[in-house]
C-alpha cells in the first residue's frame, strides 16, 4: 500500500504542475531564422499577452525553419532569405505550399571589433576579405593585422544572403574563414577578437562591435529604409498555404502600430 | 628491490595520489565556485527600485502602498534630474544651428544611456518592449551603466600599425559651459536615491514564467521542461531496459545472435547525443508523426533510445552481481523461473538497476544535442501536462546554449544564465543524491 500513495502522491504533483495552462486548445509553432528570433519571440510574447494564444519559437536557422515547414512540424517558418526553389519543389512534392509574408527589413551590418581604425570599406573589399584577397587589415588602411574572417554556417539565411549581395556567384568565401552558428555568435567573436571581421543583422550591433560603413553608407534605419545602404534584404515568415485564424493573426501584427512600434524598437526597419 | 627504495617508491606513489585527487578539487572548485556564487546571484542581488516596480506590474508581486511611497521618493530626483534635462533643451533652442547640431548629436547618446539606467524619460512615446519600460533593474548593473553615462569610449588610433587603444572621455567635459554640464555629478551622487537599491531576495526566479525572452522573470518553463523530458524518458526507457537486461542474463542463450546483440548495446552507448538528435527528428517526427511539431513526447522518446544502453548495462551487472546462491535456492524450493526473477534475483538488484536509472535520469536531464530538434524551443510558456504529447517546450540546458550564444542581448543577461546553470546543476545533484539515498535505504532492507 506503501508504493501505491507514493504514486498516488506523484500523480497528485504531476497534476498541480499541469494545473493553469492547461486550456491551450489553439498554439502556434515557429521555427528557422536566429535573425528574425527576435522578432518572433517579441510577437510571441505579446500575442501571448493579448490573445492567450501559446506561441513557441525555435531558433535553429532558416534552413531548418523551412525543412520544418516543408515537414509540416511548424506553423510559421522564420527565415531571413527567400526559399530556394529546390525547398519549395520538396515542398510541393509534400502538398506544402509556402506562401512568403514579409516582416520587416534587415541591414546586414559588415562588424569590426571597436579598436580597429577601419572605419569603412566598400564592396569589393568584403569580398576581397572574405574570399582570401585581402589578409591583413593593412591593405584595407587598417592596422598590421591579420584577419579573422568569421562566417556563419550553411543553414544560415543570413550566409546566403551575404553570398547573394556581397559574393557574388563565382566568388567562393575562402575556406579558411571561421564558422560560427547563429548572430549573436558571430557579435561574440568579433566582440573578443580585435582582428575580427563578421556580418550580423542589424538588430544584433551593439556598443560590443563597431558597424562599418559600405560603399561610404552607414547602416541604419533611414539607409535601409530607402535602399542606399548596399547590403539589405527584407525578413520572411512563411506559412503553409494563406494563413488563417490564430497564424493570420499572429502574422499582421507586423501591420499593427505595436507590431511596427516592436520591429523598430528592436533595430529592425519596417517596411 | 630493497626496502628503502620500496619504501620511496610506495610514499611517491602516496604523493602522486594525494597530488591527483587535489588537482581534481581545485579543478571542481574553479569550476563550481563561478557557477554556484553567480548563480545565487539570480535569487540573491541588490535590486534597485526598478525591480520592485517590475515586479508590481508583471506578476502583481509586492505592496502598492509602500512601492508608491519609494517612488515618491524617488521622483524627487528624478524630478531634478528631468529638470536639467529640459532646461539643457530650452538653452540648445537659443544656440546657433551650427552649435546646436553639435550637441543635438552628443545630447542623444547621453540620454539613450540615461534612458537604460534610470527607465523612461518623460515626454517619450511609451515603449511596447518590456525591456525598454524599466531601467536598471539590479544595482551592479546600474553601476556598469553608470560608468557608460558618465564616460565616452573613445579609440586612440595615433599607432597606425596596432589596434587602437580604449580610453575614457568624461562627459561632463563635453557638455563644458552648458547647462547639462551640472547633470553628470548630480546622476553620480544621487543614483542611490534615485534607484534605491535595497537587497533583494527573489524566489520567482525560479517559479516565474519569463518576461520579454528572459530579460526579466524567471526561469519555470524551463525547469518544468527539463523535468517532464527526463522523467518522460526515464519511464520509456526503465522498464525496457530492465527487461532487456532481464533477458540478456537470464533468457538469453549464448550465440552469435546474442553476442552480436550485446555489442550493438555497447556501440550504442558511445554514439554521439547528436546523432540520437537526428534520428529522433527522422524518425519519432518525420517518420512515425508522434506529434504536429517538436513535443515533450518526441524529446522523451529521444531521450530514452539514448540512455537505453547505460540502463540496461547496470541493470546487466546489478543482477550478475546477485549470488547464484539465491537463484539456486529458490528454484530449489520448486519455484518456477519467471517467479525467481520476479521475487528473488530483481529484489536483490534493485539498488544497482536504480543507481544506474537515476543516474542516466541526470543525464537525460542534461543533454542538449538529442533535444534541439526534438523538444527544444527558446521561447515558450510553461506546458500543461495534458500538453506534453503535442508542444515543445523550453528545456534548461539548451536555454543555457541559446543564452550564452543566439541571445540578441546576451551581454545584459548572464545572471539568468548562471541562475539557469545552477539549477541545472542543482537538478542533476539533487537526482543522483537521491539515488545515493533510495540505494542505501533499500540496500538495508534486503539486509534486515
Amino acid at each position: 500500500m506503501n508504493l501505491f500513495r507514493k504514486i498516488v502522491l506523484g500523480a497528485a504533483v504531476l497534476g498541480f504542475m499541469a494545473g493553469g495552462t492547461a486550456e491551450a486548445a489553439n498554439k502556434i509553432v515557429m521555427d528557422g531564422s536566429t535573425t528574425v528570433g527576435p522578432i518572433a519571440k517579441s510577437f510571441a510574447a505579446y500575442f501571448t499577452k493579448t490573445t492567450g494564444v501559446q506561441v513557441t519559437v525555435s531558433e535553429s536557422g532558416s534552413g531548418n525553419g523551412a525543412k520544418s515547414l516543408i515537414n509540416g512540424t511548424c506553423d510559421i517558418a522564420n527565415m531571413s532569405r527567400e526559399m530556394k526553389d529546390k525547398e519549395v519543389a520538396a515542398a510541393k512534392s509534400k502538398g506544402v505550399k509556402p506562401v512568403e509574408h514579409i516582416v520587416a527589413m534587415d541591414g546586414l551590418a559588415i562588424v569590426v571589433h571597436p579598436s580597429n581604425r577601419v572605419n569603412a570599406l566598400s564592396k569589393a573589399q568584403i569580398r576581397g576579405i572574405y574570399n582570401g584577397k585581402y589578409t591583413n587589415w593593412s591593405q584595407v588602411g587598417g592596422p598590421n593585422a591579420a584577419i579573422v574572417k568569421i562566417q556563419r554556417e550553411s543553414n544560415s539565411g543570413t550566409q546566403d544572403s551575404f553570398k547573394e549581395l556581397v559574393m557574388g556567384k563565382d566568388n567562393p568565401i575562402s575556406k579558411k574563414a571561421e564558422t560560427q552558428a547563429s548572430n549573436g555568435a558571430v557579435k561574440n567573436r568579433v566582440a573578443s577578437t580585435p582582428a575580427a571581421i563578421g556580418f550580423i543583422g542589424l538588430g544584433f550591433v551593439d556598443n560590443a562591435v563597431k558597424a562599418v560603413m559600405v560603399d561610404g553608407v552607414e547602416p541604419d534605419e533611414r539607409t535601409v529604409k530607402n535602399g542606399t545602404y548596399p547590403i539589405t534584404r527584407p525578413l520572411f515568415m512563411y506559412t503553409n498555404g494563406q494563413a488563417t485564424g490564430v497564424v493570420k493573426q499572429f502574422i499582421d501584427l507586423k501591420n499593427t502600430p505595436e507590431g511596427k512600434r516592436m520591429i523598430s524598437e528592436l533595430g529592425y526597419v519596417n517596411r | 628491490m630493497n626496502l628503502g627504495t620500496r619504501k620511496i617508491l610506495d610514499r611517491s606513489f602516496t604523493a602522486v595520489g594525494f597530488g591527483s585527487i587535489a588537482v581534481m578539487g581545485i579543478a571542481l572548485l574553479i569550476v563550481l565556485v563561478p557557477i554556484i556564487t553567480n548563480g545565487i546571484g539570480s535569487v540573491f542581488f541588490t535590486g534597485t527600485i526598478e525591480h520592485r516596480n517590475m515586479l508590481f506590474n508583471e506578476f502583481g508581486r509586492g505592496n502598492r502602498e509602500e512601492l508608491a511611497k519609494e517612488n515618491a521618493a524617488s521622483e524627487v530626483y528624478r524630478k531634478q534630474i528631468y529638470g536639467m534635462l529640459s532646461a539643457f533643451e530650452a538653452e540648445l533652442e537659443t544656440m546657433d544651428s551650427e552649435k546646436k547640431q553639435d550637441y543635438l548629436s552628443k545630447y542623444g547618446p547621453v540620454k539613450t544611456a540615461l534612458q537604460t539606467l534610470i527607465g523612461p524619460l518623460p515626454g517619450e512615446a511609451e515603449a511596447i518592449l518590456t525591456r525598454y519600460k524599466y531601467g536598471q533593474t539590479r544595482w551592479g548593473k546600474a553601476e556598469e551603466k553608470l560608468h557608460e553615462f558618465l564616460y565616452e569610449t573613445r579609440w586612440d588610433n595615433s599607432n597606425p600599425d596596432a589596434m587602437a587603444k580604449e580610453y575614457f572621455v568624461s562627459q561632463a567635459t563635453e557638455f563644458e559651459g552648458t547647462s547639462l554640464v551640472k547633470l553628470f555629478p548630480f546622476v553620480e551622487e544621487h543614483l542611490e536615491d534615485v534607484l534605491r537599491p535595497r537587497f533583494t531576495v527573489y524566489w520567482g526566479f525560479l517559479t516565474d514564467s519569463s518576461v520579454d525572452s528572459h530579460i526579466f522573470g524567471g526561469i519555470w518553463p524551463e525547469i518544468q521542461g527539463t523535468f517532464f523530458l527526463a522523467v518522460g524518458a526515464m519511464l520509456f526507457a526503465f522498464p525496457l531496459g530492465v527487461i532487456a537486461a532481464i533477458y540478456f542474463t537470464e533468457y538469453a542463450r549464448e550465440g552469435f545472435f546474442n553476442s552480436i546483440l550485446r555489442s550493438a548495446n555497447s556501440t550504442l552507448a558511445g554514439v554521439p547525443s547528436i546523432v540520437f538528435g537526428l534520428f529522433g527528428l527522422a524518425f519519432f517526427i518525420n517518420t512515425l508523426k508522434v506529434s504536429e511539431s517538436k513535443s515533450v513526447l518526441a524529446g522523451s522518446l529521444t531521450l530514452a533510445i539514448m540512455i537505453l544502453p547505460t540502463i540496461i548495462r547496470a541493470a546487466e551487472e546489478a543482477i550478475l552481481s546477485v549470488p547464484k546462491t539465491y537463484k539456486e535456492a529458490s528454484l530449489s524450493l520448486g519455484s518456477t523461473k519467471w517467479n525467481t526473477i520476479m521475487t528473488v534475483i530483481l529484489p536483490a538488484a534493485l539498488p544497482g538497476i536504480i543507481t544506474g536509472g537515476v543516474i542516466s535520469l541526470g543525464r537525460a536531464a542534461g543533454e542538449t544535442a538529442p533535444i534541439i530538434f526534438t523538444a527544444a524551443v527558446s521561447v515558450g510558456s510553461a506546458i500543461g501536462l495534458a500538453d506534453v504529447f503535442s508542444s515543445p517546450t523550453p528545456a534548461l540546458s539548451w536555454n543555457i546554449y541559446n543564452l550564452a550564444s543566439e541571445h540578441e542581448a546576451a551581454a545584459e543577461i548572464r545572471h539568468v544564465q548562471y541562475g539557469m546553470v545552477l539549477a541545472l546543476v542543482s537538478i542533476v545533484l539533487m537526482l543522483n543524491l537521491s539515488a545515493i539515498l533510495l540505494r542505501a535505504r533499500i540496500s538495508k532492507k534486503l539486509k534486515g
